[in-house]
């Protein structure tokens, strides 16, 4: 195809395009680098980059801690929120793109509404639930969800690539004897991998950003997130701007990181694995 | 490569075969049970506690007092915020929704080619979304927008006069707009998914019958891709409506309420005001006009979305 | 069925009435049965709870806070020493930075799960008292550690709910350095509110293009009610905000002045002025070297001589005929109605501000202590922004008026008059428009409270 012959005009194009979506981004390299006084002058980069910044912010004075353990307990949540969201929300998924049961229909606009009700009238019933079952200041209510399903969103989106899928797989599985569950281990499962890397990286990101229930389920600051650890640093009066900055620019890092590793098996769905059909 | 041509017999035999077994029913329970189970027991309580919450005056501190259809008449009878916040919302939702789906599908389009550096290029165009509602974003937007800030550098060049984009309240609104449109990266990435799905297979014969490239996207690519555009258009529509974060962090809702938006409204009266029960009653309005909505969307689907489960499709 | 299809939103909500009348129910009941559940926060033996005896046996309490991080380190020194000196003695500490403590609170109060202490702020304590969340901490002795008179002024409804930890008070933060270069008049000391204005436009006038004297401060409630207050106006709100006082005379003139500098572009212009945010490096107002004034507290002039340091001095808010500004304790410690060790949670936070030992360890980390013995001890290790801190209650504590909190359901109201008022700034609300509207709002939440 000659789409995969590299072409000038399109790198450029990219590139250009690339470094207008990333210049803002520059822009934080440079002020996580400043002092406070320095943060009203319109210089992109500081006179004297201050990399304590980066040294004292990992350090987190408040606490014990350093930023070292506030990313081990992060990431300790993401692994247990990306398998179970990955995990079930193909399951259920699979059921509502392939079979057919009695109010389906029903169970999916059920579904849908549970995505339309803005989630800050039901946080603090929920929060009175957990609170109930003495949950409170762990990973439980943060991580639990995501063994339900994952979520709307998520299943909602493996729906719609599963139907995309050709019927004619399934068919011809089951006239080799495949059950229900053979069809969706191996054929429905192998095929959806792009829409689950997907799942795998949304799950990862916005777990990591969801600071509202972090603020509200973890309270001792040895359970502190990244994200938890980095609000400390915006008070009323009094906020420390290069180290926050600092620690914000990091913690968008091993999104970064997920994301690059990731992003290839976009590249190898179904396209080059080809349907054999 | 006709796998496109789904005949209709081969999808009554998979249903014929798993109702023989009688274990129809069974099977799709089995598989929805996850979600399910977590619906009826984290879910189903909280929401049904919402309803119930929004008859009454609760402020959260104290136990709820039943007040019957007060806040709903509150809303529609004696309340400027809220018509307020559902005029920059139908705003937001109007324009951001397709101005993001275009510009991501567009660019989905770029990122989609096998090239060398492409892992880099896509990984560049995803980072603003990565920084999400970080406060940074509030910072950077700000440094952006202001009066002394980048945009107004720029214009200076050109001799235009800028102004206070951010905190003008004929323009704020758009600043918040254009951000949500920078962070498409979400959209995009789902984009890049459902193209790598479509069989190569496809374009490669048509290829062979020498069809322009545009007339490529549109035959093959679109109708293909069309699933995954409608979950980006429902869901679209969804997020949008109850766009929170930039608006709390980056304007907060001002000036002049200027980005006072539907869920930031519902935010700051159910936190700042204590006035859970209106909130609710709120959120409740909102799930009703946003499921309208989303069954006219359904509705429409018919006739521009093509799954393979039906058969045929656009030729 | 190819298709799933989105019937049953009908059928659903139908669904969900019935649940929910069943939910509604049980929802009232919850309020008996929950005093006696236990908060989940601590992890006490239901036995032990609390009685009435004063000798307080050693428990687990939980406390929560905001603040910087300095105060949170000296905080957990604090609690440290005091499980020295009480063996046994353990916490269960919670700090949060300003906002999202805010944010929890109110969930907590929801789930009947606040901390036994926590630390109260003056614009929210009514709320939180109002809704009988917080214990009366009358029968705490604080002869010799705080003034009398300061004791009666904080009083709600004739009760202590928040032992006063430090001194605070309301002045203006001008930027000494940039007004002596330019040759302009600093301000004095007990200034009028004319003189204000006036000298909003004279020192306008001597200073370099694209620079302000003052702010346009139109869309800043507190600013408003130091001027009808300071004219001999009553407060916005009175009897617990029963009383909505709104007088239309004083907000007329207080606005039309600032319309004046408005007019005389002797304020930034309106775009300029919302998108400044204080404390920010590059949108405080100050900070960012467009305006030479911005009213401060002692709390909070700190942090912005952090941002510009060597250049700020302060003086008092201007006054009229009654006084002008406050000077008050305006962070407090309280113990929380659920609290199943209330007598030992009374013990600590009454330790809090007596003992020297802890005096020392917080240091000025919640503002200049309230307890003189303690302060005297530590004036020698004043910084600038301490110095600073103190300066504006020094300047302002002979003028000053009380302060006057957002009454319990005032929030609204408060956020409604930015809004409006910034009709008025960016000219498209008249000045009468905007009374109208924000007094008939006031009412109706007076109305509403009784």
């Amino acid at each position: 195809m000659n789409a995969l012959r590299p072409r000038w005009s399109r790198h450029l194009a990219l590139i250009v395009f690339s470094l207008l979506m990333v210049y803002p981004i520059i822009w934080w390299l440079g002020a996580s680098l400043k002092t406070a006084p320095e943060m009203n002058l319109p210089t992109i980069w500081p006179s004297t980059p201050i990399w304590e910044n980066y040294s004292a912010g990992w350090d987190f004075s408040p606490s014990p801690h350093t930023f070292a353990h506030f990313y081990a307990n992060t990431l300790l949540m993401e692994v247990g929120n990306v398998i179970g969201g990955v995990v079930t929300a193909a399951i259920v998924a699979f059921g509502f793109a392939r079979l057919k049961f009695k109010f389906r229909g029903f169970w999916f606009s059920i579904l849908l509404m549970t995505l339309m009700l803005p989630g800050q009238v039901t946080i603090v019933p929920q929060y009175i639930l957990f609170n109930r079952f003495e949950f409170t200041d762990s990973y439980v209510p943060l991580i639990l969800p995501h063994f339900f399903g994952g979520g709307a969103f998520f299943i909602f989106l493996l729906v719609q690539f599963i139907r995309g899928i050709p019927k004619d797989l399934d068919e011809a599985a089951t006239i080799d004897g495949a059950s229900v569950y053979g069809i969706f281990l191996r054929i429905i499962f192998p095929l959806i991998k792009p829409a689950l890397v997907t799942v795998a990286i949304f799950t990862f990101i916005w777990s990591w950003d969801d600071f509202f229930s972090q603020v509200l389920y973890l309270s001792s600051v040895d359970k502190f997130t990244v994200g938890l650890a980095l609000r400390m640093y915006i008070d009323q009066f009094e906020v420390q701007w290069g180290q926050m900055l600092a620690m914000a620019l990091l913690s968008v890092l091993p999104s970064a990181v997920i994301f690059f590793l990731a992003q290839k098996h976009f590249v190898e769905g179904i396209a080059t694995t080809g349907i054999k059909g | 490569m006709n796998t496109k041509v789904a005949t209709t017999s081969t999808r009554r035999t998979l249903f014929r075969i798993s109702r023989k077994s009688g274990e129809s029913n069974l099977h799709g329970y089995l598989f929805i049970s996850p979600w399910l189970i977590g619906f009826l027991l984290l879910t189903l309580w909280p929401i049904a506690q919402s309803f119930y919450l929004s008859f009454t005056d609760y402020s959260l501190l104290a136990s709820p007092v039943w007040t019957g259809m007060d806040n709903y008449k509150r809303m529609f009878f004696d309340d400027a915020d809220f018509v307020q916040s559902l005029k920059v919302t139908f705003t937001f939702v109007l324009v951001s929704v397709p101005l993001k789906l275009f510009f991501s599908l567009m660019v989905a389009q770029l990122l989609s080619k096998s090239m060398k550096g492409m892992s880099l290029y896509r990984t560049m165009v995803y980072f603003p979304s990565l920084i999400g509602g970080s406060i940074a974003v509030s910072i950077l937007w700000r440094n952006m927008f202001g009066v002394d800030g980048y945009i107004n550098k720029v214009l200076a060049v050109f001799g235009i006069e800028g102004r206070g984009w951010i905190s003008d309240p004929d323009s704020a609104l758009w600043t918040l707009i254009l951000l949500n449109v920078w962070q498409f990266g979400s959209t995009m990435v789902i984009f890049l998914a459902g193209l790598k799905q479509i069989p190569q297979e496809l374009y490669e014969s048509a290829s062979v019958d020498g069809a322009a490239r545009w007339r490529k996207f549109y035959h093959i690519t679109l109708p293909m891709l069309s699933p995954v555009m409608f979950f980006n258009l429902v869901l679209g529509v969804i997020g949008s409506f109850q766009m929170f974060t930039a608006a709390l962090i980056v304007t907060r809702g001002g000036p002049m309420h200027a980005t006072y938006t539907y869920a930031l409204f519902l935010f700051e009266k159910a936190f700042k005001h204590f006035q859970m029960g209106y909130a609710s009653a709120l959120a409740w309005v909102l799930l009703l006009m946003v499921a309208l909505i989303t069954v006219l969307n359904f509705y429409v689907s018919r006739f521009w979305v093509f799954y393979e489960t039906d058969g045929g499709g656009r030729k | 069925m190819k298709r799933i299809r989105f019937k049953g939103l009908g059928i659903l909500s139908i669904a969900l009435m019935v649940v929910l009348s069943a939910c509604g129910g049980n929802n009232n009941n919850n309020k008996a049965s929950e005093s006696s559940a236990p908060a989940s926060s601590s992890t006490p033996k239901a036995s032990e709870s609390a009685s009435p005896s004063a000798d307080a046996k050693p428990v687990e309490l939980s406390i929560m806070w905001w603040g910087p991080d300095a105060r949170h380190e000296a905080t957990l020194k604090a609690l440290d020493i005091y499980s020295q000196q009480h063996p046994g003695a353990k916490f269960k500490p919670e700090y949060l930075a300003w906002d999202a403590f805010w944010q929890k609170l109110p969930t907590l109060a929801a789930s009947k799960s606040m901390t036994d202490v926590l630390q109260m702020d003056a614009a929210y304590i009514q709320e939180y008292v109002s809704k009988g969340l917080l214990e009366d901490l009358s029968d705490i002795d604080l002869t010799g550690l705080v003034d009398p008179a300061v004791v009666e002024n904080l009083k709600i409804d004739g009760k202590l709910y928040g032992i006063p930890l430090s001194q605070n008070a309301q002045g203006v933060a001008f930027n000494k350095a940039e007004l002596e270069a330019a040759g302009v008049d600093l301000p004095q000391k007990d200034w009028t509110w004319d003189q204000y204005f006036e000298w909003g436009k004279s020192a306008k006038a001597k200073l370099p293009e694209g620079k302000y004297a003052v702010n346009d401060t139109s869309n800043l409630w507190d600013w408003y009610q130091w001027y009808q207050t300071g004219n001999g106006g009553k407060p916005l709100m009175t009897d617990g905000g029963k009383t909505f006082n709104f007088d239309k005379d004083l907000f007329v003139k207080y606005h039309s002045a600032l319309a004046d500098l408005r007019a005389a572009k002797a304020v930034p212009p309106a775009d300029q002025q919302t998108a400044f945010l204080e404390n920010d490096p590059a949108g405080d107002p100050m900070a960012s070297g467009v305006v030479m004034t911005r009213g401060a507290t002692t709390g909070s002039v700190g942090a912005l001589e952090q941002l510009m340091p060597g250049k700020v001095d302060v003086v008092n808010i201007p006054v009229g005929s009654a006084g002008g500004g406050w000077a008050q304790s305006t962070i407090f410690l309280s113990v929380s109605t659920h609290s199943k060790y209330k007598d030992q949670a009374k013990a600590f936070v009454e330790w809090f501000i007596t003992d020297p030992q802890a005096g020392e360890a917080l240091g000025l980390t919640r503002g200049i202590p309230i307890n003189p013995e303690i302060y005297k001890a530590l004036e020698p290790t004043l910084e600038q922004k301490d110095k600073l801190g103190k300066k504006v209650y020094d300047i302002s504590v002979d003028k000053a008026l009380p302060f006057y909190p957002i009454a319990a359901g005032y929030t609204e109201w408060v956020d409604t008059y930015k809004a409006t008022m910034e009709g008025v700034m960016f000219g498209k609300t008249s000045i009468e428009d905007a009374y109208d509207k924000l007094n008939k709002l006031g009412q109706d939440i007076a109305a509403k409270t009784k």
